[in-house]
C-alpha cells in the first residue's frame, strides 16, 4: 500500500475513534440551556432532564448557608420567579441582582435543584455597587464571624 | 483630557485608514512618494494610539473620574497597579490595549532592520494598518474609552475582588499581544496569495512570527490557568468555558501552522494547509473576541451584549471566505511537489499531527458553538459539558505525544535508517520500562501508563537523536560533538526543547486530571483530620484588618509521613468597597503533588468549613510553560555573523553558483579597472 494511502487510512481511523469518543462525551453531558420563562413554560418536557437556566437573582431572595455549601434564591422571570436550591461550592460573587447560570434538574414541584452556579465578573457589568461605609463593613464581618 | 483622548482616536482612525490605502496603492504602483506618505500616516496613527493609551493609563492611575471608563472600573482605594490593570478589564479599554499592541508590533515589523529584505513587507504592513483601522473604528463609533462621565462621581465602582490578583496585571495583556502577533502571519499569507510569491521564503518568514505569537499566546493561556487555579477556589485550572476555548482555538491551529510551514519549507507539502492555517488562526483570534463580546455565550469572562462582537465575526467570516477563494485561485502554484514516500518520514508525522490538531480544534469549536447553532436549527439552546472535551483529548493527546516522541529520529523526505530504527526501538523499550515503573508506583489508569511510557520515549528519542548528531560530527569521540551539534542546529534543538515542554504539559495534565482527590471537612479548633496520608490540624482562625479589606485565615498544620510538615493559611477576604467576599486558597506545591486548601466560611472562631484537594504533578504543568518559552528563545535567537557565514557555506547549490558568478564578475571588473590606465 502506498504511503499516502496508509496515512489516509490511519487518519480515518483516528477521526472515527475521536468522533465516537466525542459522541459518548456529548451524549453523557448535553443539557438544555433555557431562560427562566422558557424553563417555566416547558416545565413538563424538561422535568428531570439536566438543564442550565440563566437569569437574574431576585432582590431579597438570596439565602446562603453558613458553610457556603448551599444557597436558596429565586431567578426573575417575566411571568413569575423560579425557585432554586443550589448545593456545592458557591462562587464568591454570588449576590442579589446578579446574572447567574444554574446547572441542575427541575423537580416535579417546580423547584430547580442546582449543582453548579456560574456568575460573571462583577466589574464587567455596568451596574454600580454603592461603596459600603466602614461601619457597614464591620457589621458584615461581625455577622459572618457569628 | 477626554476631548484630547477622543481627538487622538480620531487621528488614529484617519491615519491608519490613509496608511492602509497609501501603503497598498504605493506598493502596487511602485510609487515611492505615495508609499512614503503612507509611512508618515502610519507613524501618526501609531503615535495617536500611543497617546490615547497614555491618556487613559494616566487617568486610571490618578483616579480621574471625569472619564466614565475610570469611574466604572476603578475606585479611590484601589492600589495604583490594580487601577492600571482596570485598563483591560472593560471592553473599550481592552480594545485600546489591543490596538496599541498591534500598532507597536506593526512598526516593529516594518522598520526592524532585516538581513534579507522581503518583497512582502510593504503590502503586509498595509494589511496590518487595515486591521489597526478596524480596531480603532470600533472605539470611535461603538466603544469609546474616552467617554466623559455625565456627572463626575466622588468614587468609582471599583474592580471586582476576583480581578485583584497579580495575574490580572499580566495575563490579559499577554493574550492580547498573542492575538496581535497572529496578524503578521495573516498579512504575509494574504499578500503572498495576492502577489503569487509563494516560494520557499514564505514559510521561513511566517514561522518566525508564528512561533513568537504561539509562545506569547501559550504563556498568556498558562497565566490564565494559573490565575483560575489560585483565585477561583475550585481546585481546577481549565473549565472548557467558551472564552477559554476561544483562546485555545488559535493556539491549536497556530501549532498546526508552525508544523505545516516546516513541512512546506523542507518537502514542499502542506502549502495550502499552511496558508489557510495562517488565515484561520488570525480569524479564530477574532472569534475569541466575538465570544467575549457578543453576549451569545454563557461565560464568567464574557462582556455584556454589544454589537462589537458581530463586527469581529463579520471580519472572521470575510477572512475565511476570502482566504479559501484566494487559495483556490492559486491552486496551481500550491500543488504538492514531493509526495510522501514513506510513513516513516518526518513529513508523514507532521501530516498526522496537523490533522490531529485540526480535528481537536474542530471539535472544540463545535462544542463552543453548539448553543447558538442548536437554537438556530432545533429552536432550543443545547450545551455540552466537559465530558465531551475530556473524551476527545485522550486519543488526540496520545497521538500528538506519540508523534512528538518519534519525530526527532525521523528524516525529512527519506525513510529512516536501520540504525535510527534500532535507536527508536531502544527508546520504545525505555518507554515500556517507564510505564512499568509507573505501574509499580501505583498508577493503574491505562491513559496514565501510556503517557508515562510516551513521555519517557520522547525524552529518550530526543537524547538518541542528539547523540547521533554528535556522532556524525565527531565519529571518534561523540561526546565532544554534543556542543557543536547543539550550536550547529540551534533552531532545530530549540524546537525539540519546545517538544519537551509539551511532554511536561501532557504529564501535568494527565496527573492532575486522573489523580485528583478531594475531601470536605467541618473542623473545630484544635481538631485533627487524617486523610489520604495527611494529618491536618486546625489551630484556629486569625483576623487581620487592612485598609480596604478584612482577612480571616484558618491556620492549618499539615504533615505527611516521610515529608516535612508545613503550615497553610486558606482565607476569606471581605472587600469593603464592594462589600464582597473572596476566597483565597492556600497551596503547598511539590514535584509530586499539590496540597490545596479552601476555607469556605467560619461559624464563629471555633468551627470552620474546609475543602482539601490533592492534585498530582501540577508543577510539571507550570514548568511546561517555562521550558517551551526557553525553547522559543533558543529557536528565535538571531544567528551571529559566524553562524550566518556558516549557513552561507551550506547554502543551496543555486545560491553558491550565484555567489561564484558574482565573485568572478567582481574579479573581472577589478582586472578591467586595473588595466584601464595602462591602456
Amino acid at each position: 500500500m502506498a504511503a499516502g494511502r496508509k496515512l489516509a487510512v490511519a487518519l480515518v481511523v483516528v477521526a472515527g475513534a475521536t468522533g465516537y469518543m466525542a459522541y459518548l462525551g456529548a451524549s453523557a453531558s448535553w443539557q438544555y440551556y433555557l431562560t427562566v420563562d422558557e424553563c417555566m413554560a416547558n416545565s413538563s418536557s424538561v422535568r428531570e432532564a439536566r438543564i442550565r437556566v440563566g437569569g437574574r437573582v431576585a432582590a431579597g431572595s438570596l439565602c446562603i448557608a453558613d458553610d457556603r455549601r448551599q444557597a436558596a434564591f429565586s431567578l426573575v422571570g417575566t411571568g413569575g420567579d423560579l425557585s432554586v436550591i443550589c448545593s456545592g461550592p458557591l462562587p464568591d460573587n454570588l449576590a442579589e441582582n446578579r446574572e447567574v447560570v444554574v446547572e441542575g434538574r427541575l423537580e416535579p414541584s417546580g423547584l430547580l435543584r442546582g449543582e453548579k452556579v456560574l456568575t460573571r465578573c462583577s466589574s464587567k457589568y455596568n451596574s454600580r455597587i454603592p461603596a459600603a461605609s466602614s461601619q457597614t463593613a464591620a457589621r458584615a464581618v461581625a455577622e459572618k464571624a457569628r | 483630557m477626554t476631548t484630547l483622548g477622543q481627538l487622538c482616536l480620531l487621528a488614529a482612525f484617519v491615519g491608519s485608514g490613509y496608511a492602509t490605502f497609501a501603503c497598498l496603492a504605493g506598493w502596487h504602483r511602485a510609487d515611492r512618494a505615495v508609499q512614503r506618505s503612507g509611512w508618515a500616516a502610519a507613524v501618526v496613527a501609531v503615535l495617536a494610539v500611543t497617546a490615547a493609551t497614555a491618556i487613559l493609563g494616566q487617568a486610571l492611575v490618578l483616579k480621574d473620574f471625569r472619564f466614565a471608563y475610570v469611574a466604572q472600573y476603578s475606585s479611590r482605594f484601589l492600589p495604583w497597579h490594580y487601577a492600571l490593570s482596570a485598563f483591560w478589564v472593560g471592553q473599550a479599554g481592552s480594545l485600546l490595549l489591543w490596538a496599541w499592541l498591534l500598532a507597536v508590533l506593526a512598526m516593529g515589523y516594518r522598520f526592524w532592520p532585516s538581513r534579507q529584505p522581503s518583497p512582502l513587507r510593504e503590502p503586509a504592513f498595509g494589511v496590518l494598518m487595515a486591521y489597526l483601522c478596524f480596531l480603532v473604528i470600533q472605539m470611535v463609533f461603538a466603544a469609546d474609552p474616552m467617554e466623559p462621565s455625565l456627572s463626575v462621581p466622588k468614587d468609582g465602582a471599583g474592580l471586582g475582588p476576583l480581578l485583584q490578583h497579580p495575574a490580572m496585571l499580566i495575563h490579559p495583556p499577554v493574550v492580547f499581544l498573542g492575538y496581535a502577533c497572529w496578524a503578521v502571519p495573516l498579512a504575509l499569507a494574504l499578500t503572498a496569495l495576492f502577489t503569487g510569491r509563494l516560494d520557499a521564503a514564505w514559510p521561513q518568514q511566517v514561522r518566525r512570527w508564528a512561533l513568537l505569537a504561539w509562545s506569547v499566546l501559550a504563556v498568556g493561556i498558562l497565566l490564565g490557568a494559573d490565575w483560575a487555579y489560585e483565585e477561583l477556589g475550585w481546585g481546577g485550572y481549565w473549565g472548557w468555558d467558551p472564552v477559554e476555548n476561544g483562546s485555545l482555538l488559535p493556539w491549536l491551529t497556530g501549532t498546526a501552522l508552525i508544523h505545516a510551514s516546516l513541512a512546506w519549507q523542507h518537502r514542499q507539502v502542506l502549502k495550502k494547509t499552511a496558508l489557510l492555517l495562517a488565515i484561520s488562526t488570525f480569524g479564530l483570534c477574532n472569534f475569541a473576541a466575538f465570544v467575549t463580546r457578543s453576549g451569545l455565550f454563557a461565560s464568567m469572562h464574557a462582556f455584556s451584549h454589544s454589537p462589537i462582537g458581530w463586527m469581529f465575526l463579520a471580519l472572521m467570516v470575510g477572512l475565511a471566505a476570502g482566504g479559501v477563494g484566494l487559495v483556490v485561485f492559486r491552486r496551481a502554484d500550491l500543488r504538492c511537489q514531493k509526495p510522501i514516500t514513506s510513513i516513516w518520514t518526518r513529513e508523514a508525522v507532521v501530516v498526522v499531527a496537523t490533522a490531529a490538531l485540526l480535528l481537536l480544534a474542530a471539535l472544540v469549536l463545535l462544542g463552543t458553538l453548539l448553543p447558538p447553532l442548536s437554537e438556530i436549527f432545533f429552536g432550543r439552546k443545547i450545551t455540552v459539558g466537559t465530558a465531551l472535551y475530556s473524551n476527545v483529548l485522550i486519543p488526540i493527546g496520545l497521538l500528538l505525544l506519540a508523534a512528538t516522541a518519534v519525530a526527532p529520529l525521523l528524516h525529512w523526505g527519506e525513510p529512516t535508517t536501520v540504525f535510527r530504527r534500532k535507536m527508536l526501538l531502544l527508546a520504545v523499550g525505555g518507554g515500556g520500562i517507564a510505564a512499568a515503573i509507573a505501574f509499580a508506583a501505583g498508577v493503574r489508569h491505562p491513559v496514565g501508563l501510556a503517557v508515562a511510557g510516551l513521555a519517557a520515549l520522547a525524552v529518550l528519542a530526543l537524547a538518541g537523536a542528539l547523540l547521533l548528531d554528535a556522532r556524525r560530527r565527531r565519529p571518534e569521540k561523540p561526546w565532544l560533538g554534543l556542543l557543536p551539534a547543539l550550536a550547529g542546529s540551534r533552531r532545530r534543538y530549540g524546537g525539540y526543547v519546545i517538544h519537551l515542554g509539551f511532554v511536561c504539559l501532557a504529564v501535568g495534565v494527565t496527573g492532575s486530571s486522573l489523580g485528583t482527590r478531594q475531601h470536605e471537612a467541618v473542623m473545630h479548633e484544635g481538631e485533627t483530620v487524617e486523610w489520604a496520608g495527611y494529618s491536618i490540624r486546625y489551630a484556629g482562625l486569625t483576623q487581620r484588618e487592612l485598609p480596604e479589606k478584612s482577612v480571616f485565615a484558618a491556620q492549618l498544620a499539615v504533615s505527611r509521613a516521610g515529608a516535612a510538615a508545613f503550615t497553610l493559611l486558606p482565607a476569606q477576604h471581605l472587600h469593603r468597597p464592594q462589600n464582597e467576599w473572596s476566597t483565597e486558597v492556600a497551596i503547598h506545591s511539590t514535584w509530586t503533588r499539590d496540597f490545596y486548601a479552601i476555607l469556605h466560611s467560619g461559624k464563629g472562631r471555633e468551627r470552620v468549613s474546609l475543602t482539601f484537594i490533592e492534585n498530582p504533578l501540577m508543577r510539571w504543568l507550570w514548568l511546561s510553560g517555562w521550558i517551551a518559552a526557553a525553547g522559543v528563545v533558543v529557536a528565535l535567537w538571531p544567528a551571529g555573523r559566524r553562524a550566518a557565514r556558516q549557513s552561507a557555506a551550506v547554502a543551496p547549490p543555486h545560491f553558491v553558483r550565484l555567489q561564484r558568478r558574482r565573485a568572478v564578475a567582481a574579479c573581472l571588473t577589478a582586472a578591467v579597472k586595473k588595466e584601464a590606465p595602462m591602456g
